[in-house]
């Protein structure tokens, strides 16, 4: 018994055909073998395997696959572009080094990421609260929200041609 | 000396990408998945394991319980690091809710997981404890019966173990210096007081995941583990093989903190791949973790004699951890708080008794911190409430007794290198330590500054090899069984490599720890790698580089000391066009690569009867100062400031010094506010990241500093845990002068801080 999903991953389709109970997460990671989908907790409270759907985060062990039938989802993978070319998120997580052992980093960069579309200018308290759900046991929270402000900035600059601030 | 290189990891790209493979990425064709049946009662005879609702899950290949463990010949179906306690899977009895009764292997690890469910298993429930006290008394149920004639030490035991037979204690670690009936005698002032730290679990990201398979009569791991060396010795002990028919390779983890010390499902995965013949993998879920390894509940009793002019006459330490159903570490860690239970004090009369006790709770073993988080808040508390009770300045108290360069410990070794005073003034400066102690805010909120410092041994004796290699092409590899868990190993590593090469860090190739390729290092632990391992690279290098030296000074016809190594070539000096590659010269020789191995080793070890001896080579030295308000309504603590001043000797990489400082910062403030495991008859309340904390960003302290504190010529100093054990003290102290009352016990919970509070009021005229 089973139900087909169509699923559309960093922009590509996949008919996949699941269990009812089956999460997002275990789809993309165990089926698509998409490694930057990472599970902690399991229960939604650490944000290692969040993941965007339809531009928002979301703890991809807390969605049901067949719920993200035919809704863009984006996993690390897809923030790369295909040469090669990083996210100005990830290039400001490189640029601060914001990780120790990088297992919470996808999930955090993709928080960054829906953070900065809906405030593209965020004060580190704001930014602080907004990523509140995920979970760095490394401690590198410092960083991660120096990343921020460098990411908000390089953003700003891709957009518009000028530095901010 | 390169000694402020501030550059990133040199697999930064790898893990902003997320293409760095974990453990738990690995895979291999035809592999299977495994689950565990998990005991649910503390104590109890296994009366009945009813596997076939397991079998009719599809995709089930093998349900596996202790009796099937004879098909495997010459199987020794015990294990563990310092006392061969530990079954592969119970049999007759389980002493934990948690111990492992079977194991299945699936095609899927749904499947796996939906086996595992439904095997019953029926017990016949055994008296059990939890208490380390109560697990001492004559009456109490023996959790294992050691018997000096069979005391199955185990390969990792590098000390005089000391069970005290027919009871629950399998180690009791004695120092003794000096007469302390004498210096309490000596004493204007005898104060006693207890101190309770909870279990803790590490909550690495990354679970707990182990894959195995069989190549020909040969065993081979991939497995997040800080132990490869270790892993490998007890899974050859186990199966009857020599180390070398085994294999384990180690990717880099998601964190670890302790809890992938010494093998945890390795041997599971093993015997499962044996019997199945087929490659096995096994991913532990986040409830398994909590079960699987923690932190020791630890009971320290100290008593001080003190003189009015603020010094130590005396000191009695009782000690009791908690190691729960198998030692696993947990004699070293009795021991490690041992001697560290003392603090960094001139104290001529010490007596020290440190128990390791078993009960009916999840094992305890290494977390960050090793035994001295523990010890520090009990010690340095104690010197809080001996400094209130003669009217001294707590940092002014601490400064009168602290041990300097040249005096002894009370192992009776002589102390080098010693910044404690630098460490604890410069916290004090951080802090503005010296405008006023309590104070109340506007807002009706209690705020004060406590600090601590923090002595912790490393690993000693102990050794580390490396070898460093040029290639035909000029490539440098550096082989190094040091593991990569998020602390920058590879990085800080090739860097050592690089610098006696002219290289960048960057142009260095590291192979990650795989003990069929990589040689001997005693394991990746106790803050000693950038230390031990770094001094071995470092060697090793140099020797290549002296030995491109001489092979060029042959080929060029110069003297080797005319001779400059630049990046790929050696060149006469001040004359750059006369050049030999060192592909050239490598090629020349016939060889594939030209290798140099270098070891390094630290010596000592301390006396099992009267703990005198050489503790640790060297020390780590730290302190750390906190500034909290507390709310009087609710008992709640915010910190304001948190600051640690760490002795590195020389940094080798500011960067990732840093990040150990912060980190070590953050989780010593989770320890502090309100991380615990509750157990409730044995039951553990506390499963997941819903009823057990660690810290977000909204935890995050108003200011969080640090200062690395170095000194010319100086040894390099291990960083990876110094910060974390002075924090609890340091914040408790804080707390417990803001309400004026005598805190205890960890976690500082609201409530805990309120009850404290109401007592201290009832208390006062």
């Amino acid at each position: 018994m089973g139900q087909l999903v169509r699923l559309i991953v960093n922009g590509e389709y996949h008919d996949v055909l699941v269990s009812c109970d089956e999460t997002l997460l275990e789809t993309l990671r165990d089926r698509l073998g998409l490694t930057s989908v990472r599970e902690t907790c399991s229960i939604g409270i650490c944000g290692a395997c969040t993941v965007l759907v339809d531009g928002r985060p979301v703890s991809s062990c807390l969605l049901l696959t067949s719920l993200a039938d035919d809704v863009p989802v984006t996993t690390l993978e897809g923030l790369t572009a295909p040469e090669g070319t990083l996210h100005p998120v990830q290039e400001a997580f490189l640029a601060q080094q914001a990780f120790q052992c990088s297992y919470c980093t996808p999930g955090m960069i993709l928080s960054v990421v829906a953070l900065l579309a809906e405030n593209p200018n965020p004060s580190p308290e704001e930014a602080a609260t907004y990523l509140a759900g995920n979970l760095c046991r490394c401690g590198s929270y410092l960083r991660i929200l120096a990343a921020v402000q460098d990411a908000a900035q390089r953003m700003h600059q891709a957009a518009t041609g000028k530095p901010t601030r | 000396m390169s000694g402020r290189m501030t550059f990133g990891m040199v697999d930064a790209l790898e893990r902003v990408t997320a293409r760095i493979r974990f453990s738990q990425d690995s895979s291999v064709p035809g592999m299977l998945h495994a689950a565990i049946v998990r005991s649910t009662v503390p104590h109890g005879r296994l009366r009945r394991v009813d596997t076939s609702g397991a079998w009719t899950v599809p995709g089930v290949v093998a349900v596996v319980t202790a009796a099937d463990l004879s098909r495997i010949p010459n199987l020794r179906p015990v294990y563990g690091p310092q006392i061969e306690d530990q079954p592969v899977l119970a049999h007759e009895r389980v002493r934990y809710v948690g111990d492992m009764v079977a194991l299945v292997a699936a095609e899927s690890a749904r499947a796996a997981r939906e086996a595992a469910a439904r095997v019953v298993v029926e017990y016949d429930p055994l008296p059990a404890v939890f208490d380390p006290i109560e697990a001492l008394r004559p009456d109490a149920p023996l959790i294992h019966e050691l018997r000096p004639e069979e005391l199955h030490r185990g390969h990792a035991v590098y000390f005089g173990l000391r069970p005290i037979f027919g009871t629950n204690c399998c180690h009791h670690f004695r120092l003794y210096t000096g007469d302390v009936e004498r210096g309490f005698a000596e004493a204007d002032l005898v104060l006693e007081e207890t101190f309770h730290v909870p279990a803790a679990q590490h909550v690495a990201m990354e679970p707990h995941a182990a894959l195995a398979y069989w190549d020909d009569g040969r065993l081979v791991v991939i497995s997040g583990t800080q132990t490869p060396f270790n892993t490998r010795q007890i899974l050859a002990q186990l199966f009857g093989l020599a180390p070398e028919q085994v294999r384990v390779i180690v990717p880099p983890m998601g964190g670890s903190f302790g809890c992938k010390v010494f093998p945890r499902i390795e041997p599971q995965v093993a015997v499962l791949s044996y019997l199945t013949d087929r490659p096995v993998k096994l991913v532990l879920d986040r409830y398994e973790e909590f079960v699987t390894l923690t932190r020791h509940a630890t009971i320290v009793t100290i008593r001080l004699g003190l003189t009015r002019d603020g010094r130590i006459t005396a000191k009695r330490v009782l000690a009791y951890w908690n190691t729960g159903a198998y030692a696993d570490c947990g004699p070293d860690v009795a021991r490690k708080g041992g001697f560290g239970s003392v603090g960094p004090y001139r104290i001529p009369h010490v007596a020290v008794d440190s128990y390791c006790v078993y009960t009916n709770l999840p094992p305890a073993g290494a977390f960050r911190g090793y035994a001295v988080t523990e010890v520090v808040w009990a010690s340095e508390r104690m010197m809080d409430i001996a400094a209130d009770a003669l009217g001294l300045d707590p940092l002014e108290f601490r400064l009168r007794n602290v041990l300097h360069d040249g005096e002894q410990f009370a192992t009776g070794e002589t102390l080098h290198d010693v910044h404690f005073q630098e460490c604890l003034e410069a916290v004090a400066r951080a802090l503005d330590w010296a405008q006023g102690s309590r104070e109340r805010s506007s807002e009706g909120r209690l705020r004060a500054k406590g600090l601590a410092v923090v002595m912790k041994g490393m690993t000693t004796p102990s050794r580390s090899e490396a070898r460093v290699g040029v290639d035909r092409t000029g490539q440098v590899t550096v082989y190094s069984s040091t593991v990569e868990l998020g602390q920058g190993a590879r990085t800080v590593l090739a860097q050592l490599a690089a610098e006696p090469l002219g290289l960048p860090p960057t142009a260095v190739h590291l192979i990650d720890p795989d003990t069929d390729r990589t040689p001997f290092d005693n394991r990746t632990t106790s803050s000693r790698s950038t230390y031990m391992m770094g001094n071995a690279i470092r060697q090793a290098a140099e020797q290549l580089a002296a030995r491109l030296r001489e092979l060029a000074a042959e080929r060029l016809e110069v003297a080797p000391d005319d001779l400059e190594l630049k990046p790929g070539a050696v060149c006469v000096r001040g004359v750059p066009e006369r050049c030999v590659s060192w592909s050239e010269l490598v090629t020349a020789t016939g060889y594939e690569e030209l290798q140099e191995h270098a070891i390094f080793r630290n010596e000592g070890g301390l006396d099992p009867e009267t703990g005198h001896g050489i503790a640790s080579s060297h020390w780590h030295q730290g302190a750390a100062g906190a500034e909290v308000e507390v709310d009087p309504e609710t008992g709640q603590v915010r910190v304001l400031r948190l600051h640690a001043a760490v002795y590195a000797g020389r940094v080798v990489n500011q960067l990732m010094a840093a990040l150990q400082n912060e980190g070590s910062m953050i989780m010593g403030l989770g320890s502090a506010l309100f991380e615990e495991l509750v157990y409730d008859a044995g039951q553990s309340l506390t499963t997941n990241l819903s009823d057990y904390l660690i810290p977000s960003f909204l935890d995050l302290p108003t200011t969080l500093s640090h200062d690395l504190l170095e000194c010319p010529g100086a040894e390099v100093h291990g960083l990876g845990e110094t910060a974390l054990p002075p924090v609890p003290a340091a914040i408790g102290n804080a707390v417990a002068r803001a309400i004026g009352a005598r805190l205890t016990a960890l976690p500082l919970t609201p409530e805990r801080v309120l009850r404290a509070l109401r007592a201290a009021q009832e208390e006062a005229p």
